[in-house]
This record gives C-alpha cells, structure tokens and sequence, in this order.
C-alpha cells in the first residue's frame, strides 16, 4: 500500500534536486568534453588527445577532489589551464548541490513530515495488537505508563510538542511510538493505526470534551472492531458519546461523585472499589467514617454542585463558598469568597463543622483551605480534589481524609475495563451490594495483597483455552472454585488469586463460594497477584498437572510409568 | 511564456534529435556514428530526466519512466563502447558498432515515446 505522505516526501526531494542536478550533469559534461579537445603530448613527443574514458576519468578525480595527478601522460599546459577550470567547475556544482541538499534535509518542514512517514511506516510495521493513547496529559501519562507496563505497545498522539519532548526522554517496558499532531482530525488517527488490525483499543483522554467525543465517534466510524474507551466532562457528552456504544464512557466528576457517595453509605465497598479502581500505584485506602453534622463546601463547579447535592440528600446542614454567590444557582447562605482566608471560613461556621470539601479548580487554593480550615478546627475531615498531579507531593504532605485525583480515577477505571470486558458488569453488580458482602471481599484480598492492588484477568472454560479442565469436566467430573484456585506447587495452599465473577449463559455469579461448581462456557472473572492467572492458566492447559490440584496425587508422566500405577492401583 | 516548460520541451526535444543523429547511418560503420555525439545524447538525456523529476501526474510519471529508459540504453551503449575500445581493445569492429547503435536505437524509440506523451500533452493543454 502507498503511502500519499510518503511519496510525496519523495516528490519534495525530486523536485528540489533538479537544479543542483542538472548543473551538476552541466559541468560534468563540459569538463569531461574540454578535455577530449585539448591537444596533449604523449610520453613519446606524439601530439595525443584525451578520448572520453580518460576525459572522464580524470573529471571524476578532480571533481570530487581526490586528484591523482595528471594520466596517463604528463599534461600540456593547454591541459592545465583546462584542469583548473574544471577543477572550480565541478568542485563548485558538487558544493552547491551538497549544499542544497544539507538545506532540504534541515528544512523544519521537510523534517517533521520526514519524522512522521518515519512513524507512519513503524505503526504499520507493528505486527502486536497496541493501544491508541489520544492525549497525552497526566491520564494519558498513566496510561501508556500502566499499558507498556503490562506489556502492551502503546501508540500516542499528542498535539503539545513539549509533551511529546517530555514522553520521548522517559523509559517505557514496550515500544512507544508518538505523534506530534491534533488527535482532531481522523486523518491522523488513521494515519496513527486507527484502522490496523492490531489496534486493540482507542483511549480518548484529552483535556477537551468535544475533541474526546470526535475522537470516540471517528473510532466507531472507521474501526468497528476496536474498543473505544474515553472521559469526558459533562453529561450530554457521556450521554452523546454512550448513544453510538463507545465501549466505556468515563465522567471523573460522576465517579468523584460515586465514590464520596460509596464512601459516606458503604465505606468498606468504597475501599474495595477505589482500591480495583485506581491504577496499578494504587493503595488500599484506611477505613474512613464519614461524620454526619455540618460540612462546608468550597468551590460551586460541578464537582462542588454534586457534593452539596449528596450531602444535601443525607440530610446534613451544607454552607457553601463560592467566590460569586449570585450567579451559577448557589443556595441561599453562601458566604463569599474562596475559602482561603480565615475570615471566610470562620463566617461560614467552620468552628462548629464536622468537615470541609475544597473542591475548588485550582489547587493551591484548595491546599491553601484545607490548611487553613485546620488551623481553624483540627477534628475536621477533610475532603479536598487535586486537579493536575503536578503538585501530587504536596497533597500527598497535606494528608486529607478523602483525596480526589480526576486523572488517576480516569486512568484506574479505564484500565480496569481493558483488562477484561467482564469488569464492567463486574461492576455494575458490585455497585449494588451492601457493605458486608464487599467487607468479605476485601478480607479475601487482603489475605494475600497488602498493597498492591489486585490485577484483573479473565478466561472461559473452553475445550481451546483450557484443554484439561476441559477433559475433566467432558469426563463428567466436578471442579470447584476452591479447587481451581489450589497452588500447582503444594494442592493445599491457595493460588493468591480470587474468582470474583462467573458469566454463565443466562446468569451472573458473583464472588462465588469455594464449593461452587464449574461448567463448560463458563466466563470467569479473576484477580489477584500478578503473574498468579497465569499459573493457574499453566494449570488448565496440563493434564498432570490439574490432576495433581484437584487430588493432590502426582500422575506419572510417560506410558510406562502409568502402566506401572495402573498395575499397582 | 513559462521559461522551466521551455526549457523542459528544450531538452526532451534536443534529448530526441541528438539520439536520432547518432542513430542514422550504417549500423556497423563506426565512421557514420560520431563519439561526441553519443556522449551530447547522454548529457542531455540525463538532464532530461533530473528536470521530469518529481512530476506527480500520470504524465509526468510516464515522461520519467520513459527517460530512465532512455539513460539505461544510452548508458549500456556507453559502456559497451568504453570495453571495447578501452578495456578489452577489440576496437569498434562491425559487430561492437551494431551493438552500440541498436542500443541507441532502443533509445531513441524510449525517447520520441517521451516526445509524443509531451506532444499529447501540450495538445490536450492548448484544448482546455
């Protein structure tokens, strides 16, 4: 397949090279028949002329400066005088075409449409299925930093040349390929690998909500076959983009929102969802009780709108600061201003408050009320969002009881759904349990993890995927879940490694019991200790090896062997 | 007037005349095919093509096609000369003087292909 960039870089150069070519085939010519025309003398006195293949010959020396003196016989002065004239007329033409040819080659134009054929021909080239990263900011960063590291080459477009800068001097476990270009226009995106086969996903993680929406619908349009993952800001957006079945839609004020909300009605929930949820950096955050009483909100934009509806909903008194509390629908009593001053804090009441949400969108402020508001009242549970990550470190120092990062919630929830599509309805039916239920998960977790948060794999019991379980189960046998899960190396311990979800035809388990049986079809849904789905998958595909975890007897290897077992039964 | 399509029908033409001079004349008489000539040919064959560079039209594609065909003929007549003459020392009997002057025949078909694609061109650009 051509390329039209590409040749046409081709073309480009052609057509630049024309005048330094001709003049060089020019001077060339005209030395080269100078010197058949000169009279010479050979060694022997005879008058002698050069024919064309000596003419040539002693061109092609003089031209490019190598000069081996004068062959095959000592020159006549005519010949010299020649010489020198060709000498400047082909060292000249040979500078002026090297020349022109440095200049092309530096032009910045000519250069960056070199530099992205050069990365068009390497994503064509990729034979891995990769991901399309579209933004490159600190979600983006996360991403292609969570994706290579599981593996995964990563293409980015990113229309910030410094960003671009920042992505090429970092270290990446898989090949990172980046585009400097406006993740706008789906030319790019397919110039970008949108339409290879290998495109797994497209993840749309820029800053702007209407280049996200574009980007989804143009990878709906013109890849049916890739999934589509993307955040957005507002509600029509996520709605808009839901409406074309982008694969999963992520809104980071919905899910700060869903997660105050889990973490006031169902804290152990809350720590087990946010744990699944984040990131691979991700920790299990302590046990928080929300105080029920009176709270102050700081900052009315949407993340601040949703807290005050949420607390509001739980009957708890709410003041508001916001720096204009006529306009943008503020409830009655908001006390003006950011919050930053003492003064503010103090008029809203924050003496007698049981908690203080800083959501407002620069982060200086918000670091600035939660220190301020402390000194005011140190019991105060604070809630504070952090915008970008540049000042991570000092939110990290700040301590707060409940910290909201929009970019690692969107990485964390979108990597979560890439690693299985069981995770979504996973979800979805987590949501609705009640504390007690996820408080048994997590103490399921936290026997074998303690920090890291566990990893998502999944898998179906199928005659292609799992050639022995499979046989076991055809042979009318019964698996269990709790027999799944022993360790290959010792049958009685476990695999660090939990079924959260079965998808069966028509129904969905969900944390099924050890005792649950497996079938033929099944989807499971699986987390745990990097690297621990891939034993089990060791063990699936190995009929010794399944034998042993499902009766703790080692079954011999080798036909001779297993006649002798039989013999002695 | 365009100075670069003057230039251009320049040497296409001058590209074909000079490859027909050389051409006419027995085909193994060395005295009917001139050296200069054949070099002249060459040149301007060479600068020929360096100016249909980076045509992006079909036409332009065919006119660099056709003079590429040009140069490898002219350049393999060359060569055979340059064996004959100056490496093996055979000289330009007969039967090298053929060889060459077919070689440039070849040449010159390539050649007044070039000028016949530039005639239809021309023609179909004056319709317009």
């Amino acid at each position: 397949m051509s390329n039209p960039a590409n040749s046409s870089l081709v073309f480009l150069f052609l057509r630049r090279m024309r005048l330094p070519l001709t003049v060089l085939i020019l001077a060339y010519s005209v030395a080269t028949v100078g010197f058949t025309l000169i009279p010479g003398v050979d060694d022997q006195g005879n008058p002698w002329t050069m024919n064309f293949f000596e003419a040539f010959y002693v061109v092609s020396y003089t031209g490019s400066t190598i000069g081996f003196g004068e062959v095959p016989y000592d020159f006549s002065p005519g010949q010299r005088l020649w010489t020198m004239v060709s000498i400047y007329l082909t060292v000249i033409a040979w500078l002026f075409s090297i020349g022109s040819i440095i200049s092309l080659l530096q032009d910045p134009a000519y250069r960056r449409a070199l530099r992205r054929t050069r990365l068009a021909r390497l994503v064509r080239d990729l034979d891995e299925p990769f991901y399309l990263v579209c933004g490159y900011g600190d979600t983006g960063r996360m991403l292609t930093r969570a994706l290579t590291d599981r593996g995964h080459q990563v293409v980015v477009v990113e229309h910030n040349q410094d960003k671009i800068e920042l992505l090429e001097v970092e270290e990446f476990e898989a090949p990172v390929t980046a585009f400097c270009m406006n993740a706008n226009l789906p030319d790019n995106l397919v110039e970008a690998g949108l339409r290879s086969r290998w495109c797994s996903g497209v993840i749309a993680v820029t800053g702007e909500g209407h280049v996200n929406l574009k980007i989804a619908i143009s990878a709906t349009l013109l890849n049916h076959k890739v999934a589509v993952y993307a955040s957005t800001h507002t509600r029509s957006e996520a709605d808009n983009m839901r409406s074309f079945d982008t694969d999963y839609v992520v809104n980071p004020v919905e899910e700060y929102e869903r997660r105050l909300q889990l973490a006031i009605d169902k804290p152990d929930l809350f720590r087990l969802y946010h744990w699944l949820n984040s990131g691979p950096n991700a920790r299990l955050a302590k046990p928080v009780s929300i105080p029920r009483g009176k709270w102050i909100v700081c900052g009315f934009g949407r993340v601040g709108r949703a807290v005050w509806k949420l607390l509001q909903e739980r009957q708890m008194e709410v003041v508001v600061i916001h720096p204009d509390p006529e306009q943008s629908g503020c409830p009655a009593g908001t006390v003006p201003g950011r919050g930053t001053q003492a003064e503010e804090l103090s008029a809203a009441g924050v003496e007698g408050a049981v908690g203080i949400v800083a959501v407002t969108d620069d982060d200086a402020d918000n670091l600035s009320i939660l220190i301020t508001a402390r000194a005011l009242n140190p019991g105060l549970f604070q809630v504070v969002l952090e915008n970008g990550l540049s000042s991570h470190a000092l939110f990290r120092a700040a301590e707060p009881d409940f910290l909201g990062q929009p970019s690692s919630v969107v990485a964390g929830t979108i990597l979560s759904r890439i690693s299985s599509s069981l995770v979504e309805p996973f979800t979805q039916q987590l949501l609705q349990q009640d504390n007690d239920i996820a408080r048994q998960a997590l103490a399921g977790f936290l026997r074998h993890q303690s920090d890291h948060p566990p990893q998502f794999s999944s898998g179906r019991i199928s005659p292609r995927r799992t050639p022995a379980l499979a046989r076991v189960l055809a042979a009318g046998r019964q698996v269990t879940v709790g027999k799944l899960l022993a360790d290959p190396r010792d049958w009685q311990q476990r695999l660090h490694l939990e079924v959260l979800f079965i998808r069966r035809q028509q129904q969905d388990i969900l944390f099924p019991a050890d005792d649950f049986p497996l079938a033929l079809g099944d989807r499971l849904l699986l987390a745990g200790r990097d690297g621990e789905a891939d034993r089990l998958r060791a063990v699936l595909e190995n009929d010794e090896r399944l034998e042993y975890v499902l009766t703790g007897r080692d079954r011999q290897q080798g036909l001779v062997w297993q006649w002798l077992e039989r013999r002695s039964g | 007037m365009n100075m670069s399509k003057v230039m251009f029908g320049f040497f296409v033409l001058l590209a074909v005349t000079l490859n027909f001079g050389f051409f006419i004349g027995d085909i193994d008489n060395p005295q009917h095919h001139d050296v200069y000539e054949l070099f002249a040919a060459l040149v301007v064959g060479l600068i020929a093509t360096v100016l249909k560079f980076g045509e992006r039209s079909q036409m332009g594609a065919i006119l660099l096609a056709s003079s590429l065909v040009v140069n490898l003929h002219l350049i393999a007549a060359v060569i055979v000369w340059t064996i004959a003459v100056h490496v093996t020392e055979v000289g330009l009997t007969p039967r090298v003087m053929a060889s060459i002057v077919s070689l440039s025949g070849g040449a010159l078909l390539a050649n007044l292909v070039s000028l016949v694609l530039l005639t239809l061109d021309t023609a179909g650009l004056s319709r317009r």
